[in-house]
């Protein structure tokens, strides 16, 4: 059946007995949450979300395997991620330098799009599934190729436990201790 | 020094709107710092507790968006105007979108079609409930305020599981979208959706059957079938005021023509209608994103792009695909050029219809990008209908039209 209109109407405005008797039902409602609420809040950084494993978050450079083609310095729409040059001993010819491309990324700039990971011909930059990681200074936030490849540590990780959320159909969205822990 | 009548007289001839300042008339400035103002000012003059005028003055949020998007790539222009409504971020890139598959002559895959659709409906929901919560603030029941941001929770997590984050999903490219939908994901949006439907009973009764509720919203900022249609208001403010206006029916996009839904319409015009205008939405964009998992559950042979573009597709992306889900982009696509011509898109986002027009000159970059944007079109509320009402009907009248300055702002 295609889309269509529905015309509807408001109710009426009820008389005394239709007040009293909305004004009680939520009361009831307002009563039953406040016996037994329903809360889905997390108490970071006691616990902490864990994603699942699409999630884009923080992105790490695979520099074996990347091919130095800058498409995913291309593709970046807030021009986060630049390509620099370095000089490194050539793995195929022993003694010898030579000169490469490699991406590195600034996080003060990067909207995660997931552009970057999805352009890349090689599969050379993944996805973390977290988001939560500070710097101390905004300088930091410039990765450099180092850094770029390591996995960053998430600093929650220590002090908390991590939670999943599962889908309920009378709570909504229910938290859960992960099983097997950290 | 005062202007002389024969002065204002020559103005008024040119055109320019001469108001007399009246003395007795009180003057409040409503935002920008306002905690429910939002990124606006309105300007109201009150007479003791009535308001004469009310101007509001938008801009506040203003990022050139229009202009911005002719210096970038054409894929590049997505994460750009996801910008000017993260909380609807599915609807509102969705038409131009489309306008450049006009521009390029390609069509998305109908699975990628039916994944469009689902996520515009959670991310419809989502927007729906963070402008009831919003709305619900306004009028001090912060148990809507909570109520409506806990349950959006519920649908940004499906939308997280769907494209991988949580507002800015950046999920259509042209020809398809860029994630297919995980294995387990139907199950979880069914629970969200069974949930979401007995939930939406208690919403009744604890907001709007709520007397006090009711008599707040109950004929404040009436806006006839007619003044609404003059106005050229859109989205659910205008099927409020009984208008039968909605893109997904007059002009369907994507596979809407072919889903099972009603556009609820209400006659009455107030601030009531206008909410449950949202409301009723929302239980039929429940509907939808059940058809559109059932479908996807049903026909999952076909590619989530274009199969056309799936077949050019070198060996790894193609295994990747078959692995995750994960649509890889091609190095091509960041410089694909767009045949010179020009697009028109419009489709049915939160707050009503948004419009794009997309000319491209051949280049690599679109020549022009053109946004109407339904905030934009709705702001005109606050100066015809506001006036004539008390001071206290104004957060009332502003929640219900759900507005969003930096939609308009752009």
């Amino acid at each position: 059946m295609p889309p269509r209109v529905a015309v509807k109407n408001l109710k009426k405005g009820g008389g005394l007995f239709e007040g009293v008797k909305s004004n009680i039902e939520a009361l009831i409602v307002g009563i039953k949450y406040f016996v037994d609420p329903k809360r889905m809040t997390l108490l970071y950084p006691k616990e902490y979300p864990e994603h699942r494993p699409g999630y884009r978050g923080f992105i790490v450079l695979k520099k074996d395997v990347c091919i130095s083609c800058a498409a995913c310095a291309r593709v970046c729409p807030s021009a986060a991620m630049k390509m620099v040059r370095v000089t490194e001993a050539d793995p195929r010819e022993p003694g010898k330098a030579r000169q490469k491309q490699y991406p590195v990324i600034n996080y003060q700039r990067c909207i995660f799009c997931g552009y970057c990971v999805d352009v890349c011909p090689v599969e050379a930059l993944y996805h973390l599934p977290f988001h939560d990681i500070t710097y101390e200074s905004l300088a930091d936030m410039f990765l450099t190729l180092e850094a770029f490849q390591k996995e960053p540590l998430r600093p929650v990780e220590k002090e908390g436990s991590p939670v999943v959320y599962e889908f309920d159909e009378s709570a909504g969205l229910v938290k859960r201790e992960k099983k097997g822990g950290a | 020094m005062s202007i002389s009548e024969g002065t204002i007289g020559e103005l008024r001839a040119k055109g320019v709107e001469v108001k007399r300042l009246e003395r007795e008339y009180y003057e409040i400035f409503i935002g920008p710092q306002h905690p429910g103002s939002g990124h606006m000012r309105i300007i109201v003059r009150l007479d003791g507790d009535i308001i004469v005028d009310a101007d509001p003055d938008i801009g506040y949020v203003h990022r050139t968006m229009e202009k911005l998007s002719e210096g970038r790539e054409w894929i590049k222009v997505t994460p750009l105007v996801e910008r000017m409504t993260i909380i609807d971020a599915c609807n509102v890139t969705l038409p131009y979108i489309n306008a450049v598959e006009k521009l390029m002559d390609k069509r998305p895959s109908t699975r990628a079609s039916y994944l469009r659709v689902l996520l515009c409906e959670i991310n419809r929901i989502a927007s729906h409930l963070y402008g009831f919560g919003i709305f619900g603030v306004f009028l001090g029941h912060s148990t809507a305020y909570m109520w409506g941001f806990g349950d959006r929770e519920v649908f940004l997590e499906l939308a997280e599981i769907l494209t991988g984050t949580r507002l800015t999903y950046t999920y259509h490219i042209p020809g398809g979208v860029r994630r297919d939908m995980p294995q387990d994901f139907p199950q979880m949006a069914r629970r969200a959706v069974r949930y979401m439907r007995n939930r939406m009973a208690e919403y009744e009764k604890i907001f709007l059957n709520n007397p006090v509720i009711v008599s707040r919203l109950r004929d404040v900022g009436v806006i006839s079938k007619t003044r609404a249609a003059e106005l050229g208001i859109v989205g659910p403010t205008l099927r409020g005021s009984g208008v039968r206006y909605d893109v997904r029916l007059n002009e369907p996009y994507e596979v809407y023509s072919e889903l099972d839904f009603e556009v609820p319409v209400f006659e009455e015009g107030d601030a009531l209608a206008r909410t449950l205008v949202r409301m009723e939405e929302i239980k039929q964009s429940l509907n939808i994103i059940e058809q559109a998992v059932d479908w996807l559950e049903k026909h999952r042979d076909e590619p989530v792009i274009a199969k056309e573009d799936y077949e050019k597709l070198p060996k790894l992306h193609k295994e990747l695909y078959e692995k995750t889900g994960r649509v890889k982009l091609l190095p091509t696509q960041i410089s694909m050029k767009v045949p010179p011509g020009k697009a028109v898109a419009r489709a049915e986002a939160g707050r009503g219809e948004i419009f794009y027009y997309v000319e491209s000159d051949g280049g690599v970059m679109p020549y022009r990008v053109r946004v109407v944007t339904p905030s934009a079109r709705n702001v005109i509320v606050f100066k015809k209908v506001v006036p004539g009402h008390r001071l206290m009907d104004l957060p009332a009248i502003y929640g219900s039209i759900d507005y969003f300055p930096p939609e308009a702002d752009r």
